[in-house]
C-alpha cells in the first residue's frame, strides 16, 4: 500500500493532450470496441467483422475495419505500442479503473517481468481460436436493437462457450481495480501482438545510458513500465520524471 | 394601383406557398400520429428478417411518423425470449409452431401469415465444378461447404434436405468445411474455396453477396417445411392496440412484401405465397 502514497499520476501537458486524443477515439473506435466485447458473436472480435450479421455495428457498416487494421501496422511502425497509451478505447477504460485500483504494481520483480508476457499467451490463444478453431459463431446474434436490451439477449442467447470468453476479458478487466491495469499490462492479445512487433519501431521512447536505475519513471507510469520495455507503451508521460534527464524521445541510436 | 391591391403581394404569397409547402410536408405524419395514443412500436423479428425489416421499417416510420423500435436476430432466439418473461408489441417469428405456441400461451394475441423462404444452391461465379442439380453434390471430388454449425433451424434444415433426397453420406464426405455461420460461409462460395453449398435465398439478396454467386434451385418436395414459414401477429403487451394493428397492416400490404420479395423472401400476398399458406395449413388458432 505505501506505493500507493507516493505519487502516482503523471500530469504534463503531453498527458493531458494523450487524454483528449484518448477521449476523441473514444467517440470514433468506442462503439466498435463495445460490441465486439458484449454483442460480437464471434470469440474473436474485430477479425471477421465484414462477413458478421450484427448489422449495427460500425465495423461491419463502416469502412473503419480497414481503416484500423491499416493504421494499426502503420502505428507499429512509426511508434510501437503507442496505439495502447494513445489510441485504444479499452485503454483508456483500463487507465481509468486503475485510478481506483488497490495496487498500482509499480515495482520491478522476477513476478511482474514473466507476466508482462501473459498479452503474449492472450495472442496465441486468440489466433489459435480465430485461425486454429475458424472462429466459430459461438451466440445468436441479435442483429439489430436497442442498445442495452440487445446486449442483455446476447448474453441470453450465448453459448457457455462465449459466456466463458465474456466474463474471462470482463473479469480480468474488472481484476484492474485490484492491480492497475491488468488487462492491458498482462493478457490483452493485441497489446502483446504490438508488444512482439514494437522493436521494429522508428520512433520511441527510450532511456539514454546516464540512466541510474532509480526507477521514478515506473512510480509515473500507468503501465508498471520503464521506457522501452515490456509494456512500455511511448504515452510519455514519463518524460519530465528523470532527475537525471535520461529520457528522451525519438530514434533511439544503437 | 387599384388593381395591386387587390392581388395577393409578392412576400404574402411567398409566406403562403411557404406555410403551405410545411403543411404538406407534416400533414402526413401528424394526420398518422395523431390517430394512435403511442408514437413508437416495439418490433422483433427472429430468422433472418433484419434487412427487410429494416427496410420496411424506415419506409412506415417515413409515412406515419412512428418510430419503431426494433430488435432483430437470428434463428428462434427471441421467440425463446418470448416463451420466457421477454416482451414486445409486434413478433414476426419464424416456424409456425412458434406463432402456435404464443397464441396458446394466450402472449399472442392474433397472427398472420407473412412470407415464406425457400433454400437454393450456391456456387462461385462460372460454376467451375458444374453443379447443375443436388445430387451433383455428392459426385466425388466436388468440395461441399455447409452451415451445419449453424444455429437452428440453420444447419437441421440443410441436413433435412439432403436426407431427404438420400445423398446425405455423400455430400458430407465432400464437405470441406462445416461452418457455424451463413453469413461468414458465403465469402468462402464466392471465393472458389468451396464449389457449392446450400442456404436460404435471402442470403444471396444481401448487398455484400448480391451478384457474387450463382443461384441454383433445389426441388421444393425436399424442403422441411417447419423453417419455411414466417409470421407476423401482435402480442398482448401492445399498448396501443390500434397502432399495432396499423403496423401489421402495413408490414402485409402490397408495398412492404414487395420489400420481403426484393430481399428474397416469397411474400404471403403472392400466388406462391398464397399455395404456401394452404399447404403448410397457416392459419391462426
Amino acid at each position: 500500500m505505501s506505493e500507493n502514497l507516493t505519487k502516482t499520476v503523471a500530469s504534463t501537458p503531453l498527458t493531458w493532450i494523450r487524454r483528449a486524443v484518448q477521449t476523441g477515439m473514444l467517440a470514433v473506435l468506442g462503439q466498435w470496441s463495445f460490441y465486439g466485447i458484449f454483442r460480437c458473436p464471434f470469440p474473436v472480435p474485430f477479425v471477421d467483422c465484414r462477413v458478421c450479421p450484427v448489422i449495427t455495428c460500425w465495423g461491419r457498416i463502416t469502412s473503419l475495419f480497414w481503416g484500423f487494421w491499416l493504421i494499426l501496422p502503420i502505428s507499429v511502425i512509426l511508434f510501437g505500442r503507442a496505439f495502447c497509451g494513445w489510441l485504444c478505447p479499452g485503454g483508456l477504460v483500463n487507465q481509468v479503473i486503475g485510478r481506483f485500483s488497490f495496487l498500482k504494481l509499480r515495482i520491478r520483480n522476477r513476478w511482474t517481468r514473466i507476466a508482462a508476457w501473459g498479452g503474449v499467451a492472450g495472442l496465441a490463444t486468440a489466433l489459435y481460436l480465430w485461425l486454429g478453431m475458424g472462429n466459430p459463431r459461438s451466440m445468436v446474434p441479435i442483429r439489430v436493437g436497442e442498445f442495452w436490451n440487445s446486449v442483455t439477449l446476447s448474453f441470453q442467447h450465448a453459448t457457455p462457450f462465449w459466456l466463458v470468453r465474456t466474463f474471462v476479458v470482463l473479469g480480468l478487466v474488472a481484476a484492474g481495480f485490484l492491480i492497475a491495469n491488468l488487462w492491458c499490462r498482462f493478457a490483452c492479445p493485441t497489446g502483446g501482438l504490438l508488444e512482439l512487433l514494437k522493436r521494429f519501431s522508428l520512433f520511441r521512447v527510450f532511456k539514454t545510458s546516464a540512466c541510474n536505475d532509480c526507477d521514478a519513471c515506473l512510480k509515473v507510469c500507468e503501465m508498471g513500465a520503464r521506457p522501452d520495455e515490456p509494456n512500455c507503451t511511448n504515452c510519455g508521460d514519463c518524460l519530465k520524471s528523470c532527475p537525471v534527464d535520461a529520457i528522451k524521445i525519438g530514434r533511439k541510436r544503437v | 394601383m387599384g388593381n395591386k391591391k387587390n392581388t395577393m403581394g409578392r412576400r404574402s404569397f411567398l409566406k403562403a406557398a411557404a406555410a403551405t409547402t410545411l403543411a404538406a410536408a407534416l400533414a402526413p405524419k401528424r394526420l398518422a400520429a395523431d390517430q394512435f395514443r403511442a408514437d413508437s412500436l416495439h418490433v422483433w423479428s427472429c430468422g433472418g428478417l433484419s434487412e427487410a425489416f429494416n427496410l420496411a421499417n424506415s419506409l412506415y416510420e417515413k409515412k406515419t411518423g412512428i418510430r419503431i423500435a426494433y430488435t432483430g436476430a437470428f434463428a428462434a432466439a427471441l421467440g425463446k425470449s418470448l416463451l420466457g418473461g421477454a416482451t414486445t408489441e409486434v413478433f414476426a417469428g419464424r416456424v409456425l409452431k412458434l406463432a402456435k405456441t404464443l397464441r396458446e400461451k394466450n402472449k399472442m394475441v392474433y397472427f398472420r401469415p407473412l412470407c415464406f423462404t425457400e433454400y437454393v444452391m450456391v456456387t462461385p461465379k462460372g460454376n467451375g465444378a458444374g453443379i447443375k442439380t443436388l445430387e451433383d453434390m455428392a459426385r466425388p471430388g466436388v468440395r461441399v461447404i455447409l452451415p451445419l454449425g449453424a444455429s437452428p433451424p440453420g444447419g437441421d434444415a440443410v441436413m433435412g434436405i439432403l436426407k431427404k433426397a438420400g445423398i446425405e453420406k455423400a455430400v458430407l464426405k465432400n464437405a470441406i468445411e462445416k461452418e457455424t455461420c451463413v453469413v461468414k460461409m458465403m465469402p468462402q462460395i464466392i471465393s472458389g474455396k468451396g464449389h457449392v453449398s446450400i442456404v436460404e435465398r435471402r442470403l444471396t439478396r444481401m448487398a455484400a453477396f448480391e451478384g457474387k454467386v450463382e443461384v441454383l434451385p433445389i426441388p421444393e418436395t425436399l424442403f422441411p417445411p417447419g423453417p419455411l414459414t414466417f409470421t407476423i401477429g401482435v402480442m398482448k403487451y401492445a399498448k396501443d392496440r390500434a397502432l399495432a394493428d396499423h403496423y401489421v397492416n402495413f408490414i402485409c400490404s402490397r408495398e412492404a412484401q414487395a420489400i420481403f420479395e426484393r430481399q428474397g423472401f416469397i411474400p404471403a400476398d403472392s400466388e406462391k405465397g398464397r399455395a404456401l399458406i394452404e399447404k403448410l395449413g397457416v392459419k391462426d388458432v
